[in-house]
């Protein structure tokens, strides 16, 4: 190798690496697109409340865009299902505590009572009235309920169901064996179809 | 898993992909705003400061504790400054006030036990 070649090839090198962080960034921001909608829901349906649940859904972009951006693309989903599970468990350990001081204090917080199911339920998208309040009052009636179920259910639940993730994806995201995952859901949706009863879905 | 666990999961599908679908523009507006301020703090450099703020919460939640803990009851810490206050500002008080020189005088007397106050 020339001198110049030599040089040319050092010159060339942050360039190569610029495009690289580029298209990574790009394939972190196409990824994070097609998830986010999902993830607000499922985050939503946590936490029951819209906002808190877009800063958890941005808190864990930030997280995987920081710590597992350099990761292959197909590890990225149950990887921020972890984040972003974690971080619901930590906003309710967060509200257990802030309760427990506002009682102190006499304020106690009502939240669920606060909580508006319809009013937060997603606008229409092209579907007749009938229909819309259907899928509404169904929804509304799972999403409470989905709500209730124990944390590890509830996470189990969402992540095969809504998400679609598999078995072994799930367990990645909940930070558990297999088997522990497959116990969670099959609990998850006895419980569910015995709150919602057997003609919920018709 | 039987045949009607498997409808529920499809309704139960279907009817999330539904309200996943009628999120409203607005919604929709805030979430590419929030990926976008993701994508942008996740470049930049993560500040130092940051990692003391939990031991900072900590620090501060038990300074609440031993406050609240220590008083004998949470009302005594509104009670006794109001009831200051109100010592302060009544009649009597001004009228003590006005007499403070009795009141020396009685006081004297109180301690001395052989004297004579009637």
């Amino acid at each position: 190798m020339t001198a110049g070649t030599a040089l040319f090839a050092v010159s060339c090198r942050p360039k190569a690496t610029e495009a690289r962080t580029l298209q990574k960034q790009q394939q972190l921001n196409q990824f994070l697109a097609e998830v986010e909608r999902r993830a607000l829901r499922i985050a939503e349906i946590g936490v029951r409340d819209r906002d808190e649940a877009l800063d958890l859904v941005q808190d864990a972009m930030i997280k995987l865009a920081r710590n597992y951006a350099g990761r292959g693309s197909e590890e990225w989903t149950p990887l921020f299902y972890r984040i972003l599970q974690n971080g619901v468990r930590d906003w309710h350990r967060r509200q257990a505590v802030r309760n427990r001081v506002m009682v102190w204090f006499g304020k106690a917080k009502q939240d669920d009572n606060d909580y508006d199911v319809i009013a937060a339920a997603p606008d229409p998208a092209g579907r007749t009235p009938d229909e819309e309040i259907q899928n509404s009052e169904a929804m509304q009636g799972l999403e409470v309920a989905v709500h209730e179920l124990p944390a590890r259910q509830r996470e189990a639940f969402m992540l095969r169901m809504f998400e679609g993730l598999d078995v072994a994806g799930t367990a990645i995201a909940m930070g558990c064996s297999e088997g522990s995952v497959k116990t969670h859901y099959s609990r998850a949706v006895h419980a569910l179809r015995e709150k919602l009863g057997e003609h919920w879905h018709e | 898993m039987n045949e009607s666990d498997k409808q529920f999961e499809k309704a139960a599908k279907r009817h999330f992909d539904q309200s996943v679908d009628g999120l409203d523009a607005a919604t929709l507006s805030r979430l590419n705003q929030r990926r976008h301020a993701a994508l942008e703090a996740a470049q930049a450099p993560s500040r130092q400061w940051q990692s003391w703020m939990p031991a900072t919460g900590v620090a501060a939640a038990a300074l609440i504790a031993v406050v609240v803990f220590q008083s004998p009851s949470p009302d005594g810490l509104i009670e006794a400054p109001a009831t200051d206050f109100e010592i302060l500002l009544s009649e009597e008080s001004i009228d003590m006030l006005e007499e403070l020189e009795f009141y020396s005088w009685l006081d004297t007397q109180e301690l001395e036990p052989g004297a004579d106050v009637g």
